[in-house]
């Protein structure tokens, strides 16, 4: 158990102190030290290079709405290799897709972030997500068969 | 009970230690981690060192597909750490552009790091910097062999091409016997590339390569008078080790030789969509998509830049 615990938090802290490793460089950008978790609804999503963006809206204690944009640590080339291809990306985050969401939020203080981890409602890691790292190959989620996991 | 915990206490502070440590390490040496060049699967295999034809990969996951980290033991994403010192227009290029991989300019982690040429320690938000290929410009052929991407060598009687999933782009290098071309009248973002064989090293020199390419993700500077020199053995069936040298007495005080690169050999039908297609991806950089959907939208505000 504490080999477990020792192996599993050295993993996690070594994914997170990597964040200028993204494929355009975009991870100069963002502070993976200051997380922030939000319940957001999707208002679009594109799959494409460099990096799959995902926008959506979330309200705020006050009830205002703020648009956010994100963008995914892997590249499609990641993605497909962890069996997230885009029909399969897109039909989960379709328009309205109610998704929780961590970001490393912009150092500028605007509403971008750095996806570090995705569900929807059920708790289902989208695109596999949730565990990885900026450059990351995404964990996680690979149909059987498909892809392999690093 | 309070002892008990000591001993769990201890393993997880070592295990935060390890982490950031290795963070570190991995920041440093630009993402090595994932799987070694050589499969110990391969071992013993035979095979013709003067056959370099099939798909190779820097990359550190198990199907090479691009993206990510390099190989655990096949070098860095930077070109070399012992960089020469600049000469006058050498250091005026090199301070004009503006990277954005490496450590965080002006951070305590940059200057904790003084062993890294200040290359790998000035990353720039992209929104604020000058990487070219931020806006689909070609890379110039060090930068692309670096890349962790998967790239095919396809060889022909007469020359050989590399074409790299990295952007897409095919690469001429003629094996017909011709000389380097020296001080070409028109530069190209691949130069021109020629090569022969040294025993058993293949060997690629390239002049006139587009003074606007950088010599790799760190934003070193070339002239268009840069003769790159590529060394490649095959010193097993699965792995193509890859040295070079840039010789360019208008930016560097000497001749700059890289780390040693590794690529390792992946069979044709590792890489596939999903629906099995096999073959490299199409890692396009397309302004479409780069310039006026993920720049404008993503990156851009991400750095606090509305354009």
């Amino acid at each position: 158990m504490k080999v477990a615990c020792f192996l599993v938090l050295s993993v996690a802290l070594a994914l997170i102190g990597t964040p200028a490793f993204a494929h355009h460089g975009t991870g100069v950008s963002y502070d993976a030290s200051k997380p922030v978790t939000f319940k957001a609804t999707v208002t679009e999503f594109r799959y494409a290079n460099p990096h799959p963006q995902l926008y959506f809206d979330v309200t705020d204690e006050k009830g205002n709405v703020v648009h956010w944009s994100g963008e995914f640590y892997p590249n499609p080339a990641q993605l497909i290799q962890g069996g997230w291809g885009r029909k399969r990306s897109e039909a989960a985050l379709q328009y309205g897709t109610k998704i929780n969401i961590t970001l490393a939020p912009s150092r500028a203080g605007t509403p971008v972030g750095a996806i570090l981890s995705l569900q929807n409602e059920k708790g289902e890691t989208i695109m596999g997500v949730a565990g990885g790292g900026p450059g990351e190959a995404p964990r996680g989620g690979a149909p059987a068969g498909r892809g392999v996991q690093p | 009970m309070k002892a008990r915990w000591i001993p769990a206490v201890v393993v997880v502070s070592v295990g935060v230690c390890v982490g950031l440590l290795l963070s570190v390490v991995l920041m440093g040496q630009g993402g090595q981690r994932g799987i070694s060049a050589a499969d110990p699967k391969n071992a013993g295999k035979t095979y013709d060192k003067h056959d370099l034809a099939g798909f190779w990969t820097r990359n550190g996951s198990p199907g090479g597909y691009g993206g990510g980290g390099t190989c655990r033991d096949c070098g860095d994403r930077g070109f070399g750490n012992d960089v020469p010192p600049f000469t006058p227009l050498g250091q005026k290029m090199f301070d004009a552009n503006k990277p954005s991989y490496g450590r965080n300019l002006g951070t305590p982690d940059a200057a904790a790091h003084p062993e890294e040429h200040i290359g790998r320690r000035r990353a720039v938000p992209p929104a604020n910097g000058t990487d070219p290929y931020q806006y689909c410009n070609p890379m110039g052929p060090s930068r692309a062999l670096i890349y962790p991407d998967p790239v095919e060598f396809i060889v022909l009687p007469d020359r050989l091409y590399q074409h790299f999933e990295w952007g897409y782009g095919l690469r001429t290098i003629w094996t017909d016997g011709r000389k380097p071309l020296m001080d070409p009248d028109l530069p190209r973002w691949w130069g021109y590339s020629a090569a022969r064989w040294d025993g058993d090293t293949f060997v690629v020199t390239t002049t006139g390569v587009d003074e606007r390419t950088w010599v790799d993700h760190f934003g070193y500077p070339h002239s268009v008078d840069m003769v790159l020199e590529e060394r490649y053995q095959r010193t097993a069936y699965d792995v193509l080790e890859l040295n070079m040298t840039i010789t360019d007495p208008k930016i560097y005080t000497a001749a700059w030789k890289s780390q040693t690169k590794k690529f390792r050999r992946i069979e044709k039908g590792t890489i596939k969509s999903v629906e099995g297609w096999a073959g490299l991806l199409e890692d396009i950089c397309a302004p479409a998509d780069e310039v006026d959907q993920f720049n404008r939208r993503v990156r851009d505000p991400a750095g606090g830049v509305i354009r």
